[in-house]
């Protein structure tokens, strides 16, 4: 199994990407990492993540319909690939089988 | 919808993204940042979202956005660009020479003065504690003219330690003359044989530690503690002593069994950028007394203070502070002597606390006696080397743009093949930088030729700092930026050209750009005239220093030094050397006018108890006739006259300060009631740049010099008897001896050295002008031969196509010409009010600096002209 280079930064960005069904573009995962992460970042973070996971072949996109918003421009629409998924479903399985060593850690760090 | 426009983002910004942004990521990126936009308008205002826009096309700025530009020169393009700069040079020899050689010679002019700038800079930067060391000045004004010094009373140094708790340790000097700095004869205590030395200087202790003496060996803590204890340089060390150890060693001074001191310390020679760095003998001040009482006395100022502060004071504050002093210590020892006034007397003087680092080069007026460097020449220098460096630029410029249209049938050709203009641009660069490091390579090769030379011209011991780090990376910079800069212009200039015009050969050649050729040759001539009216002046006023009625006789005066050795037998040896043939008159005195022999300052009193300070030197019966005095009322003093010896000679303008009509036969105190006998006429006994200040002469014995009037041509014949009778005399000491004309010289080297390097500057300014103008005319002159042709066959005789040639550029040098006058005027005159007898300008002297900038530039461009003039027209209306 090849080994998968997420940054902690992409990889919340992949996810939310995942999450938007396709609907994804800057904005939309700017907000979500605002009210979801409460992480404000800049704009061009997030364009910067979103081109690395698309050189990296975990999303791909494709242009929108142009509409009067935007002065006229297209959005670029994000959608996870299958390489992207199976790479969230791998990093969610080694971060899994690593808890399940940790006996009771909820209740010593306090969590209900 | 008639709804107010909506808001705009800021153009700048937009514009900004849309020019590096690579096009596949424009749309992506501009439209989230524009739709971010419209959101914060409504969220946060306008003003807000215009200012968040511009951050997010600021933070979009990144290296995976930007677009691949085509960047101006590529590694190939260089190379093929490298080739094609060098095949140019050599299909024009002499324009490319005219080129490189110009600039070389700015360059190494550049260098030659940024090396002397930067060791005149360098001096006193070496303390660790730098910022914390001063040297107290005080300040006062007397009848209305301000005046500054470092003479303190001895207890001066030891009351700013004790009453103010900023000052960390203080310490005095006295490196003058008058009580044993300069240079005495002095002798090992075990050996005969007495050297005339100098570099006294007498010092305390604390000056070891505060001024942060290297000591090779021996304490800096307590080396000069013991009273009549020395420290010597190695230098010194290893003179005096080579091969012992100098520890322990005892010294006469002027053969004086009471000026014995025992070396106690050997310091390293003190840096070359010290203001020190002359000396090399410390002599102990521990329980010096100059006379009895004088430690603890107010009113005699005959040392240098320096302080150390602590770090963290407040220079000015504490200048505002030490004016307690006056009022503590001046005034109420003023007024122990009787002084009713003291407070008014003393209300102009201040107190200020000058850094060491400042001492050699901006000590301006302030009066020291030390060798100084000055910070108005090395600004001047950096002016006038930024000019020859512009001026060596301008050439450049120059000889591009004329030569442009050489070159125009090529630029035309390559766009016509595809060249873009940015390209072109590149290449032209390219040319100019490869032109400009052949240029520094020249430079630096030349000015390491000449910097011997230049070293004796600037009096300095300067080297090129190969070795360190960032020499040839400056160098390196240097041609890279004045490869651009001087050749933006040509480039942008020629990449303009039209390939349609060109290739048509429509495009009249090179004279477009006439009026900014006109008036880059017009700027090289005004700063060429400058210069040359700079040294003009200079010249004038040296040699009117070296002419003027000085009031005394410096001629054919030879002054023997070291002589106080002799003792007892002083006046004997004077009989002797009387008797000799050729020789006209002996005077003994160790107070000449001349710097560098004795000077003091003392008190008089008038009959109507009018104060004023005077030099009070001691004289003998000889010595107004030896220096040719005239007495413009009374008489000498007199051997006959046993009550001449407390009389008093004093010069015209002693007798104006004391407002008689006839002086003569007044009393004046002084260390008792003394008489006027005599008053001569005012005598130059200070610098021409310094007013003449009242002086008296009283008969009395300084017999540590000795002036010997000699007659005409009579000099190889003396010298042989006067080293024999020396020797005769004094064995064991070698015969010091100099010439008056020759001390009264050096007091101007510096005044010699402006001079020299004005003149070299000049010189070299006018040159570079001139290739300037020399290719210039070869252009121009070239372009219009087929119309010189054309007038010959009409009739025009040589003479006329000569002057048709010229007059264009003789236009522009009498344009400089009128440019120039006003400024050196205006430069000059400041520069002359440093002297208090000084030349006046007058039209003369510019018309001499116009006269030669003019003739120069006949001849530059007679070569061309004439040969313009004797072409054969059949060869060039063939074509």
């Amino acid at each position: 199994m090849a080994r998968i280079h997420l940054g902690e930064f992409e990889e919340l960005v992949l996810l939310i990407v995942a999450a938007q069904t396709g609907e994804a573009y800057g904005i939309s995962v700017l907000n979500d990492l605002a009210t979801e992460a409460d992480r404000k970042v800049n704009i061009s973070a997030v364009h910067a993540a979103l081109r690395r996971l698309e050189q990296k072949g975990f999303v791909e996109s494709a242009w929108s319909k142009a509409t009067q918003a935007r002065g006229g421009r297209r959005k670029r629409l994000f959608s996870i690939t299958q390489k992207g998924e199976a790479a969230l479903v791998q990093i969610r399985e080694i971060r899994n089988r690593i808890w399940g060593r940790l006996p009771d850690l909820g209740q010593n760090l306090g969590f209900s | 919808m008639n709804s107010p426009l909506p808001p705009e983002p800021p153009r700048w910004a937009n514009r900004f993204l849309e020019w590096f942004c690579h096009p596949d990521l424009l749309e992506e990126i501009q439209g989230d940042i524009y739709e971010l936009f419209d959101l914060r308008c409504q969220a946060i205002g306008a003003t807000q979202a215009r200012r968040r826009f511009a951050w997010d096309v600021l933070r979009s700025f990144r290296f995976s956005t930007i677009k691949n530009f085509d960047w101006l020169i590529t590694s190939d393009m260089l190379r093929i660009n490298t080739r094609i700069a060098l095949r140019q040079m050599g299909k024009q020899k002499v324009f490319s020479f005219i080129k490189i050689g110009g600039f070389a010679l700015g360059i190494a002019a550049c260098l030659l003065i940024s090396l002397y700038i930067k060791d005149e800079l360098s001096f006193d930067q070496h303390y660790v504690d730098g910022d914390q060391l001063y040297r107290v000045v005080a300040h006062d004004s007397y009848q209305g003219e301000a005046h500054a010094n470092v003479f303190f009373a001895a207890p001066m140094a030891r009351t700013l330690l004790a009453d103010y708790p900023e000052v960390v340790s203080s310490a005095r000097i006295s490196p003058g003359g008058l009580f044993g700095g300069g240079d005495n004869p002095i002798r090992r205590a075990d050996r005969d044989e007495v050297t005339f030395d100098d570099g006294f200087m007498l010092a305390d202790n604390a000056l070891l530690e505060l001024l942060e003496v290297e000591m090779l060996n021996g304490q800096q803590s307590d080396a000069l503690t013991e009273p009549g204890s020395m420290v010597i340089s190695r230098a010194k060390a290893e003179r005096y002593f080579p091969g012992e150890d100098p520890i322990g060693q005892r010294m006469l001074i002027n053969n004086n069994p009471d000026q014995t001191y025992t070396v106690t310390g050997v310091m390293e020679n003190l840096p070359k950028h010290s203001h020190l760095h002359q000396v090399d003998f410390l002599l102990s001040l521990s329980e010096v007394e100059f006379w009895p009482g004088e430690q603890g006395y107010w009113r005699a100022n005959n040392y240098h203070t320096y302080v150390k502060l602590r770090p963290d004071v407040d220079q000015a504050a504490l200048e505002t502070k030490l004016l307690s002093i006056i009022d503590n210590y001046y005034i109420p020892s003023m007024e122990a002597e009787g002084i009713t006034d003291a407070r008014e007397q003393s209300k102009n003087l201040r107190f200020s606390l000058q850094p060491v680092e400042d001492i050699y080069l901006k000590s301006g007026d302030i009066i020291d006696l030390l060798p100084h460097g000055d910070i108005r020449f090395v600004r001047l220098l950096g002016l006038v080397v930024m000019m020859i460096l512009l001026l060596a630029a301008i050439n450049f410029v120059n000889l591009s743009t004329a030569k442009s249209a050489n070159r125009a049938r090529e630029v035309g050709l390559r766009k016509v093949v595809g060249s873009r203009r940015r390209e072109l641009i590149g290449q032209f660069l390219v040319e100019s930088t490869v032109i400009s490091t052949l240029a520094v390579v020249m430079g630096v090769a030349l000015a390491r030729l000449v910097l011997p030379f230049f070293n004796g011209l600037a009096d300095k011991s300067l080297a090129f700092p190969w070795l360190s780090w960032w020499f040839l990376p400056i160098l390196l910079g240097l041609a890279l930026v004045l490869g651009v800069a001087a050749g933006a212009y040509p480039a942008a200039f020629l990449s303009t050209f039209k390939p349609i015009d060109v290739l048509r050969g429509s495009i009249s050649r090179g004279a477009k750009s006439s009026w900014f050729r006109n008036g880059l040759v017009v700027f090289q001539f005004t700063t060429s005239i400058i210069l040359l009216i700079g040294t003009i002046v200079i010249y004038q006023q040296m040699s009117y220093m070296q002419n003027k009625q000085l009031g005394f006789q410096k001629d054919q005066v030879l002054l023997l030094q070291a002589t106080n050795t002799l003792e007892g037998q002083v006046n004997t040896f004077k009989e002797e050397l009387s008797r000799l043939p050729g020789i006209d008159r002996v005077s003994i005195s160790d107070y000449l006018p001349v710097e560098g022999t004795a000077r003091n300052s003392n008190r008089f009193i008038s009959e109507g108890d009018e104060r004023l300070i005077a030099q009070y030197w001691l004289v003998d019966y000889d010595y107004v006739d030896v220096l040719g005095m005239d007495f413009v009322a009374g008489r000498n003093f007199s051997p006959d006259r046993l009550t001449d010896s407390s009389s008093l000679v004093i010069n015209e303008a002693f007798a104006k300060e004391l407002g008689y009509a006839d002086p003569v036969g007044k009393r004046i105190e002084r260390n008792g009631e003394r008489t006027i006998i005599g008053v001569v006429k005012d005598f130059h006994w200070r610098s021409l740049r310094d007013k003449i200040f009242p002086v008296a002469l009283s008969l009395g014995s300084s017999p540590g010099m000795m002036s010997v009037k000699f007659e005409a041509g009579k000099l190889d014949a003396l010298l042989p008897q006067l080293q024999a009778l020396w020797d005769r005399f004094s064995p064991n000491q070698a015969l010091n001896y100099t010439f008056l004309d020759q001390q009264y010289a050096q007091m101007y080297t510096d005044v010699q050295r402006t001079r020299n390097v004005f003149l070299c500057f000049a010189l070299l300014a006018v040159f570079i002008a001139c290739l300037g103008l020399f290719a210039l005319s070869t252009f121009l002159a070239e372009q219009r031969y087929k119309e010189i042709s054309t007038r010959k066959v009409l009739g025009a005789s040589n003479w006329h196509i000569i002057r048709q040639l010229s007059q264009n550029f003789l236009l522009l040098v009498g344009l400089s010409l009128l440019l120039a006058v006003p400024v050196g005027w205006y430069v000059m005159d400041t520069w002359l009010t440093d002297f208090a007898y000084r030349i006046d300008l007058n039209w003369s002297m510019f018309a001499l600096a116009g006269g030669v900038a003019l003739l120069v530039a006949i001849l530059t461009i007679s070569y061309q002209t004439v040969k313009a003039a004797r072409i054969d027209p059949v060869l060039y209306l063939q074509r």
